[in-house]
C-alpha cells in the first residue's frame, strides 16, 4: 500500500513538475537555415541557438568575447588572425569540432559556387589554414577592422562538412548539425522550427550567466503572421516569449500580471529615408537640409510608436561603436522656420498652391516605400510635415516582393528603408561606398574622399585610426544631409513572468541570441 | 453513373491545363523577382543575377512554361524556391490539416444549418423564424476575420478554454481536436447562414407541393411529413449550395488559417505568393483547382443519389 502511495505521489509530482519547454512566436519564417545562403533575421534567430561562431558579441554590442575560439591574436599589419580554438567543443552528433571545420566553413562561405549574399562579410580572405587541430590562421589580403564583429554574426556559424555534403541542397532545410546550445529537430516551413537542448554544451561565451547546457529542453519557434494573435498568445501563456508584439499592445502587456516587458535601447536597427542626390529636386543640399529640419521625429516617435522607439537624428545609433560624440550637437533637429528660411534663400518660392518651385520645377519628390502599416504611417507623417514647408512629397508603396527590385532602379527621388548593423563602420561601408551603387548605395553618393576614408577605416590596424576615419565619414555624410533619419528601433521583448527576466541582445535583431538565459523562474 | 464520372474526369483535363497556364502566367506577370527576395537587401546586382541564373529565371518565359508542363506531367511539381523542399511534399503536408479543418467545419455547420433552416420554415413568420434568420444574416454579413478575432478574444483569452495557435496533431487526438475547434467554429459560422436560408426557402417550397399534401392527407405525423417527404426533397438545392460554398470555404480557410497560424493549404498558398515562391504557388493553385473539380464531382454524384431523375 505504501509503495502504491509513494508511486502515486511520484507520478503526481512528475506530472506537476514544469516541462522545460517554451514556444516563441514570431512573424515570419526564413527561406532556409543555411548560414551562408540567407540574410533573414528569422534565420539568424535560430542559427545563433543551433550553431556557434568563432567569437561572440556581448550584450553591450561593443565587446567581442570568446566563442569557439578561446583566444586570438592579430598580426601587426592587421592581415593575419590566429584563432586558438577550444578543445572541448562537439557537434550535436557527438563529433568533436576541430580547426578543419572552421577552415571548411569559411571556405564555403566565400566560395563563388555558394553564391553567398554575405560573402563580403568575411573580408578579403587570402587563405584560411589549420596549423594544428585547434589553431586556425585567417589570412586577409588587406586588413579588415570589422572582421571580428562580422565573425560574431550568424553568417560566420561553423558548419560540419560531412553534414553539408550529405544533405546537399537540403542542408539547413531538412537538417543542420551545429555546435550550438540547441540541436535541430524539425522544421516545417512557414509553420514551426523545433530545436532541443544540446546536453553536451558547456562552451557558452563568458558574458552569459549560464555557459551551458541550456535550461530549456525544447524550444518551438512558431510562426504566427497575425500580430493580434501573437499578442494574445503571450497574454494567455500560449507563448512564453516574443519580440514580435506590436507597439500598440505594449501598454496592455505591461499591465498584465503574467507578462513582463523588457527593453534595450542598444538596438542597432535604424529607419530612414534616403535621397537620390542626382535627381532634380533633392540634388540641392538646401532641400535636403530643409527636409531634415521640417520633420519632428520626437512627435512621430510619440504619436506613431507610443514613445517606444527612439527618435533618430543620426544615421547610426549614437550608442554604436565609432559614433563620434562631437557630432551630437550638429545633428539636424525639428526647426520648420529655419527650413522655410533655407528654402527661401535657395530660391525655392511658394506657388499659388503652397508648393515651392524653382526654374519651373515643382518641389514634389517621389518617395518609394514598402507597403504595410509601418511605412504607411511613417511616410504619411513625413508627407504632412513636408507639406508645411511647401514640399509636396509623393508616396508610392510597393509590396516587399516588388520593392527590392523597384529600389534598385533610378526612378525615385527618395526611398524608405531600415537596416541592422553592428557598428558605424558596418553601416557606412554598406551604404556610402561608391562601388555599392545603385544598391544598397541608392543615394548615388559618389565621393572619392568618402571612399578613401571608408577604406582607411576598414583597413585600419588600430582602433584610433578606424574610429577617426569613420568619424570623418560620419561628418561628411551628415553634413551633406544624404538621409532623413527617422527612428532607432529598440529591442522589446514580452515575456511570461514564469521565466526569469531575459537580457535582450541586439545582434542582427535576434533578441534572444543563444537562448542560454531562457529559464523558468524557481 | 460511371460514364458520368468518366465524362467529368475527361472534362477536367482541359480545365486543369487552363489552370496551369493561367497560374503560370499570372505569377510571371505579377511584379516581383524571387532572386532579389532570396538575395536580400545587401546583395549586389551580380549576386542577384547569379541566383536568377541558378533558378532558371533568366530563360524565356515559354521555355520555362514548357519545361514546367513537362515536369508536371511526370508528377514533378518542382522544388520550393524558398525552402528547397519538393512542392509535392509541402503540399502533402498541408492538405491533411486543411482537409481536417474542412471536415471539422462541415460536420457541425451543415447539420446545424439544415436544422435551423427547417425549424425556421416550419415556424415561418413566428419569433423563432425571425431569430434564426437574424443569426444567419449575421453569419453571412460578418467578415470571417472578425468572427475569428471575437472567438479568440472570448474563448481563447477571456475564458481561456481553447488554444488558438497552430495545429495540435491529428484530428482524432484530444490536442488535435482542441486546436482545430476555434478555426472550425469560425469557418463554420460563415457557412451556417447560407445553408439555413437555402434550407428554409427550399423546405417552404416543397411543403406546398402535392405529395406533401397527400402525405398529410394520409394522416402521417407532421414530423414524418417534414423529415421524410419534405426535407429529403428540399435538400437538393442545399447540396448544390454546399458545393458552391465549398469554394468560399477554401477562401475563408486562407484567412482563418492565417489568423490561427494553422498550417494548411490556404496559408501555404498565401505564403508562397507573398514570397514569390513560383513553383510552390503554382502547386498550391493546382491543388486548389483540383479540390474545386473534385467537390463539384461529388456534388454531381450526390445529386444523382438524391434525385433519381438526374441519372436518366
Amino acid at each position: 500500500m505504501k509503495i502504491l502511495l509513494a508511486t502515486g505521489a511520484m507520478l503526481l509530482g512528475a506530472g506537476l513538475a514544469q516541462a522545460q519547454e517554451i514556444t516563441i512566436v514570431r512573424e515570419v519564417d526564413s527561406n532556409n537555415y543555411d548560414p551562408h545562403k540567407t540574410t533573414s533575421r528569422a534565420a539568424s534567430e535560430v542559427l545563433f541557438m543551433i550553431g556557434d561562431t568563432l567569437v561572440s558579441l556581448a550584450p553591450d554590442m561593443l565587446t567581442v568575447e570568446p566563442g569557439l575560439a578561446e583566444s586570438w591574436e592579430v598580426s601587426e599589419d592587421g592581415t593575419l588572425y590566429t584563432f586558438k580554438l577550444r578543445e572541448d567543443v562537439q557537434f550535436c552528433d557527438g563529433k568533436p569540432m576541430t580547426a578543419e571545420d572552421v577552415v571548411y566553413s569559411v571556405e564555403r562561405w566565400i566560395d563563388p559556387d555558394t553564391s553567398s549574399p554575405v560573402a563580403w562579410r568575411a573580408g578579403d580572405v587570402e587563405s584560411v589554414t589549420a596549423t594544428d587541430d585547434y589553431t586556425v590562421e585567417y589570412k586577409l589580403s588587406a586588413p579588415f577592422s570589422e572582421l571580428l564583429y562580422q565573425l560574431t554574426q550568424s553568417f560566420g556559424t561553423i558548419v560540419d562538412q560531412a553534414n553539408v555534403e550529405a544533405l546537399g541542397d537540403d542542408f539547413g532545410v531538412t537538417g543542420f548539425n551545429g555546435t550550438g546550445p540547441f540541436c535541430w529537430v524539425e522544421w516545417t516551413p512557414r509553420d514551426k522550427m523545433i530545436i532541443e537542448r544540446h546536453d553536451a554544451y558547456t562552451w557558452g561565451a563568458p558574458f552569459h550567466d549560464n555557459q551551458g547546457p541550456a535550461s530549456m529542453e525544447r524550444i518551438t519557434w512558431q510562426i504566427v503572421p497575425e500580430e493580434n494573435t501573437r499578442t494574445v498568445a503571450v497574454l494567455t501563456g500560449q507563448s512564453e516569449i516574443s519580440q514580435y508584439v506590436p507597439y500598440i499592445a505594449l501598454e496592455q502587456l505591461k499591465g498584465a500580471p503574467n507578462v513582463e516587458v523588457v527593453q534595450s535601447d542598444l538596438a542597432f536597427w535604424t529607419y530612414f529615408m534616403g535621397f537620390k542626390i542626382d535627381k532634380e529636386t533633392v540634388s540641392d543640399p538646401a532641400v535636403r537640409r530643409a527636409i531634415n529640419l521640417a520633420v519632428n521625429q520626437e512627435a512621430m516617435a510619440e504619436d506613431l510608436f507610443f514613445g517606444v522607439v527612439q527618435p533618430a537624428y543620426s544615421y547610426v545609433s549614437q550608442e554604436a561603436l565609432d559614433w563620434d560624440a562631437s557630432l551630437d550637437d550638429t545633428l539636424l533637429k525639428f526647426d520648420p522656420e529655419e527650413a522655410n528660411r533655407i528654402l527661401d534663400e535657395a530660391g525655392w518660392a511658394r506657388g499659388d498652391d503652397g508648393v515651392r518651385a524653382k526654374d519651373g520645377v515643382r518641389l514634389a519628390p517621389t518617395a518609394y516605400v514598402f507597403a504595410g502599416s509601418g511605412w504607411a504611417k511613417l511616410s504619411e507623417a513625413v508627407q504632412a510635415y513636408l507639406r508645411e514647408i511647401g514640399v509636396d512629397m509623393q508616396i508610392q508603396a510597393f509590396d516587399a516582393t516588388v520593392a527590392w527590385g523597384k529600389l534598385a532602379t533610378q526612378e525615385f527621388d527618395m526611398f524608405g528603408m531600415s537596416y541592422p548593423y553592428v557598428s558605424s563602420g558596418d553601416a557606412l561601408n554598406l551604404y556610402f561606398r561608391s562601388e555599392n551603387m545603385p544598391t544598397p548605395n541608392r543615394m548615388n553618393w559618389n565621393d572619392a574622399r568618402t571612399d578613401e576614408l571608408l577604406l582607411a577605416g576598414a583597413t585600419a590596424i588600430t582602433d584610433e585610426t578606424r574610429a577617426d576615419s569613420y568619424a570623418q565619414v560620419l561628418k561628411i555624410v551628415h553634413d551633406a544631409a544624404l538621409w532623413l533619419p527617422l527612428y532607432h528601433e529598440p529591442m522589446v521583448i514580452a515575456q511570461s513572468t514564469e521565466l526569469e527576466t531575459v537580457t535582450p541582445h541586439n545582434i542582427y535583431g535576434a533578441g534572444l541570441y543563444k537562448g542560454l538565459d531562457l529559464k523558468f523562474a524557481e | 453513373m460511371m460514364t458520368q464520372v468518366a465524362n467529368r474526369l475527361l472534362v477536367s483535363i482541359p480545365v486543369l491545363f487552363g489552370v496551369l497556364l493561367l497560374g503560370f502566367f499570372l505569377l510571371i506577370l505579377v511584379p516581383g523577382d524571387p532572386a532579389i527576395v532570396l538575395a536580400g537587401p545587401m546583395a549586389t546586382p551580380e549576386i542577384v543575377d547569379a541566383i536568377r541564373a541558378d533558378m532558371g529565371l533568366d530563360r524565356p518565359v515559354l521555355i520555362q512554361f514548357a519545361s514546367y508542363l513537362g515536369r508536371v506531367l511526370q508528377g514533378d511539381l518542382g522544388r520550393s524556391l524558398i525552402s528547397n523542399k519538393t512542392v509535392v511534399s509541402e503540399l502533402a503536408a498541408a492538405i491533411g490539416p486543411t482537409a481536417e479543418l474542412m471536415l471539422a467545419c462541415l460536420i457541425w455547420s451543415i447539420p446545424l444549418g439544415i436544422a435551423m433552416g427547417t425549424l425556421a420554415a416550419v415556424h415561418r413568420g413566428r419569433l423563432i423564424d425571425r431569430i434564426i434568420m437574424a443569426i444567419s444574416v449575421a453569419g453571412v454579413s460578418l467578415p470571417i476575420f472578425f468572427i475569428c478575432l471575437i472567438l479568440i478574444q472570448l474563448v481563447g483569452v477571456h475564458w481561456q478554454l481553447l488554444p488558438f495557435i497552430g495545429r495540435g496533431g491529428p484530428l482524432w487526438t484530444l490536442e488535435g481536436l482542441r486546436h482545430v475547434a476555434l478555426p472550425a467554429l469560425s469557418l463554420g459560422a460563415i457557412f451556417i447562414g447560407p445553408v439555413a436560408r437555402m434550407t428554409r426557402s427550399s423546405v417552404l417550397e416543397v411543403l406546398k407541393l402535392d405529395h406533401v399534401r397527400t402525405a398529410r392527407a394520409k394522416g402521417l405525423s407532421e414530423r414524418r411529413v417534414i423529415l421524410r417527404h419534405g426535407l429529403r426533397n428540399a435538400l437538393i438545392p442545399v447540396v448544390t449550395l454546399v458545393g458552391l460554398q465549398a469554394g468560399y470555404l477554401l477562401g475563408g480557410a486562407v484567412v482563418t488559417e492565417s489568423i490561427f497560424s494553422y498550417p494548411g493549404l490556404g496559408r501555404l498558398a498565401v505564403g508562397a505568393i507573398l514570397s514569390s515562391d513560383f513553383p510552390l504557388a503554382q502547386g498550391a493553385i493546382l491543388i486548389l483547382a483540383l479540390a474545386f473539380i473534385l467537390i463539384n464531382m461529388i456534388v454531381d454524384i450526390l445529386y444523382a443519389l438524391l434525385d433519381p431523375r438526374v441519372q436518366a
